[in-house]
C-alpha cells in the first residue's frame, strides 16, 4: 500500500479499448457507457447517472429491499464458482455485534481472464458504487479492495476514485446526508494466483502466507481478522448499480432462466480480435469467439477453446455451439469460470498447451495440501518426458492417476481440481494427440517439431 | 545494507491503518524494496523489529510472492507472461529474443551493465494486448520483437545520459 497518491495524470484507460466499446457497441450493462471519453471520472460518471442507485439505495430501500432485488436478478458470481449472490449474501449473519466487511476480489489472475481489469480501467466508480451498495445490503461500513500487485494502473485508478469520492463526501460519515458511514481501502497483493481463492487472499490481507483455510466456518461467518465478511468479485459488484436501477427482474431477462443477465468474456489466443466482451448469457461461443473475436487467423480452424479460463476443462471445435449458459456448460463437463475464453487453432499442439497449463498450476500452488503439491509436480515431470519424446504408455497411465488424485476435494481448495480438469479435459478429448506423443514421439500438428528446431 | 531511518519511521507508521498488526507486513516489505531494491535477511529482520514481529514470520511471508526478491536483479526488470494466451501469440520468442538483446542466459541473471534482468511470470491479466510484459511498474502491450529492441535501446540510452 503506498503512502500517499502518486503522480496522476489525466489519461486514456488503455491504449486502446479492445472488447465492447470499442471493437463492438457497448453492451447492455457492465459497458453501457465504454467508450465516453473520462468515464473513469467522477463528474463524467455522474453525468451518466453514477451513483444514483446508491443514492437510491440509501434513501428509499431497506438492506432487505436491495437483497431482494439481487436476489431476483439470478445474478451469480463471475469469479469462478458462479454461486448465485443473493444466496451468499444471506449466509453473512444479520446479528453479530461489531465490525463486518466487504471484501472485493480484485486478484484477477486466472489464465486469459482480463475482464476485471478492463471494468476498472474504464468506470472504477461503477465498482466503488456497487460495493458500497454491498456494503449496505450487508450492514458493513468497511470495504476492503484487494487488487493484485501487478496491476499498477488499476491500482492508481483506483487510488484517484476513491479520493475522488472522498472529496464529495460520498465515502465519508454521512454519503447524501444518510446516516451511514461508509469507507473504502486498498491494499496491494504481491503476486500469487492463490490469493483469488476467496481464503487464500483472506490470509494474504490478514499478512499471512495465503495458504488457504479449511472450512467451516466460511468468510461470510469467519472472515477477514475473524470478523464476518463478505467477499464478491469486481464484476458481480460492478453489476449492482444497474440492478438498482432498473431492478432485478430486468436483469434476469437479459440472460437464461438459471444465469440471469449479462457477463463479461474476455477472449484471446488464436483470434483476429482479441477482448473484452460484454455478451447476454445464453448466445453460444461460436457467436463469442467467430464473431465478436473474429475467429481464427486466415486459413487456419478453431481445434479447442477453454470457456472460462484455463481452470475450465477443454472443449474442442464440435461443441462451439454450446451455450454460455453455466448450467449448460456444466452439462457438457465444463464450466462458465471466470469467462476467460482461450481460443488455440488446429495448428496448436493440445499436450504442448496443457503441459504449460500444469507448469501453472505446481508453480501456484500454495504447498499446504500433499495431492495438490505433489500431482501438479508430478503432472509437469510426466509432461516433460512425453514432449521430450521419452513417454511410454505408462506415463499416460501415470497422468490419468494423477488427474484423478487431484480432483474430488481432497485439498483445501480447487486449484488442484484445476490442474486435474486440463489433464482430464484434453486427454478425453485429444486422446490420439497424446498417444502420438507418448507412444510414437509424433507431435499430429508439428509445433513441437517447429519449436525444437527453432530452439536448436 | 541497512534500511534508512525515513524507512524505518515509515513502516512503524503503517500498523495503525489495519485491524491487526500483521497486515502492515506486506507493505512493510514494499518500502523496504523499493529503498534496497531488495530485501536482505538484514532488511526483513529489520522489518521484524520494527513491527516487533519474528524474522522468520516476516521472511516466510516474503519468500512465498512472486513480487518480492530476496536476490539482486537488474535496474529493470522485465516480467514476461508466458502463460497460453500470450505462449500463443508468440511469447516464446519474445523471451529468446530478449536473452540475447540483454545477454543473459536464464531467467534473474543480471546483464553485464547491471541494467536488466527477466523473468517469466504467469498470467499477468491482459491476454487481448498477448504478448505483453510488465517493467518499472507498467505494462507494454502488443510486444515484437522490434519494440522490444526498442524499448532495451531507449533505457540503455537513459542510462547512459544519466550517469
Amino acid at each position: 500500500m503506498a503512502t500517499e497518491v502518486p503522480a496522476f495524470s489525466p489519461h486514456v484507460p488503455s491504449t486502446e479499448l479492445r472488447g465492447s466499446g470499442g471493437l463492438t457497441p457497448p453492451g447492455p450493462v457492465l459497458t453501457r457507457f465504454f467508450g465516453t471519453p473520462g468515464l473513469y471520472t467522477l463528474a463524467v460518471y455522474r453525468d451518466h447517472g453514477g451513483y444514483r442507485s446508491l443514492e437510491r439505495a440509501l434513501k428509499e430501500m431497506t438492506p432487505q429491499e436491495v437483497h431482494a432485488q439481487v436476489k431476483a436478478s439470478g445474478l451469480r458470481g463471475r469469479g469462478g464458482a458462479g454461486f448465485p449472490t443473493g444466496t451468499k449474501w444471506g449466509f453473512v449473519p444479520a446479528d453479530v455485534p461489531g465490525p463486518r466487511y466487504v471484501v472485493v476480489n480484485f486478484d484477477e489472475a486466472e489464465p486469459g481472464t482480463t475482464k476485471d481489469r478492463y471494468l476498472v480501467e474504464n468506470c472504477p466508480h461503477q465498482l466503488l458504487e456497487g460495493a458500497c451498495i454491498a456494503a449496505y445490503a450487508v450492514g458493513a461500513h468497511q470495504v476492503w479492495i484487494y487488487i493484485r500487485g501487478e496491476y499498477d494502473h488499476p491500482y492508481r485508478i483506483l487510488l484517484e476514485a476513491i479520493e475522488e469520492a472522498r472529496q464529495q463526501g460520498i465515502l465519508g460519515e454521512r454519503p447524501f446526508g444518510v446516516d451511514y458511514p461508509l469507507d473504502i481501502q486498498l491494499y496491494r497483493g504481491h503476486g500469487a494466483y492463490i490469493c483469488g481463492e476467496e481464503t487464500g487472499l483472506l490470509e494474504s490481507l490478514e499478512g499471512k502466507r495465503p495458504q488457504p483455510r479449511s472450512r467451516p466456518p466460511f468468510p461470510a461467518v469467519k472472515g477477514a481478522w475473524g470478523r464476518p465478511t463478505l467477499m464478491n468479485n469486481v464484476e458481480t459488484l460492478s453489476t449492482l448499480p444497474w440492478i438498482v436501477e432498473h431492478g432485478g427482474q430486468a436483469y434476469h431477462a437479459l440472460g437464461t432462466d438459471r444465469s440471469g443477465g449479462t457477463r463479461m468474456l474476455s477472449v484471446s489466443g488464436d483470434v483476429r480480435r482479441p477482448g473484452v466482451y460484454e455478451i447476454p448469457i445464453g448466445v453460444t461461443f461460436r457467436h463469442v469467439i467467430m464473431e465478436l473475436a473474429g475467429g481464427p487467423p486466415p486459413g487456419r480452424q478453431v481445434k479447442v477453446f477453454w470457456p472460462g479460463g484455463s481452470s475450465a476443462p477443454v472443449l474442442p471445435a464440435s461443441m462451439l455451439d454450446v451455450s454460455t449458459d453455466l448450467d449448460e456448460l456444466a452439462r457438457v463437463g465444463s464450466m462458465g469460470g471466470s469467462g476467460g475464453v482461450i481460443v488455440a487453432d488446429d495448428s496448436r499442439c493440445v499436450v504442448k498447451a496443457a503441459a504449460r497449463l500444469l507448469r501453472f498450476y505446481a508453480h501456484e500452488s500454495c504447498g499446504k495440501c500433499t495431492p495438490c503439491r505433489v500431482g501438479t509436480d508430478w503432472a509437469v515431470r510426466t509432461y516433460r518426458r512425453i514432449l521430450d519424446g521419452e513417454g511410454s504408455s505408462a506415463d499416460l497411465q501415470i497422468l490419468d492417476r494423477i488427474q484423478a488424485s487431484l480432483q474430488n476435494g481432497r485439498c483445501l481448495c480447487g486449484l488442484g481440481d484445476s490442474g486435474g480438469w486440463v489433464i482430464m479435459s484434453t486427454m478425453r478429448h485429444f486422446r490420439p494427440e497424446y498417444e502420438a506423443h507418448a507412444l510414437r514421439r509424433q507431435c499430429v500438428t508439428g509445433e513441437c517439431e517447429r519449436q525444437g528446431a527453432a530452439d536448436a | 545494507m541497512a534500511l534508512s531511518a525515513r524507512a524505518i519511521e515509515e513502516i512503524r507508521s503503517l500498523p495503525p491503518r489495519f485491524p491487526h498488526l500483521r497486515s502492515a507486513v506486506p507493505p512493510a516489505l514494499d518500502i523496504a524494496q523499493e529503498e534496497l531494491g531488495r530485501l536482505t535477511p538484514e532488511a526483513m529482520t529489520e522489518v521484524a523489529e520494527a513491527l516487533g514481529l519474528d524474522p522468520g514470520y516476516v521472511e516466510g511471508v516474503a519468500t512465498f510472492y512472486t513480487l518480492l526478491h530476496t536476490q539482486p536483479l537488474g535496474r529493470h526488470h522485465l516480467y514476461v507472461c508466458t502463460n497460453l494466451s500470450c505462449t500463443l501469440r508468440g511469447a516464446e520468442e519474445i523471451c529468446h529474443h530478449l536473452r540475447r538483446l540483454i545477454g543473459v542466459k536464464e531467467e534473474r541473471e543480471i546483464s553485464a551493465d547491471g541494467l536488466f534482468s527477466y523473468e517469466e511470470v504467469e498470467c499477468l491479466g491482459a491476454c487481448e494486448y498477448a504478448p505483453m510484459l510488465r517493467c518499472d511498474g507498467r505494462y507494454y502491450y502488443d510486444v515484437t520483437p522490434q519494440k522490444l529492441e526498442a524499448l532495451i535501446q531507449g533505457w540503455r540510452q537513459e542510462a547512459g545520459n544519466g550517469d
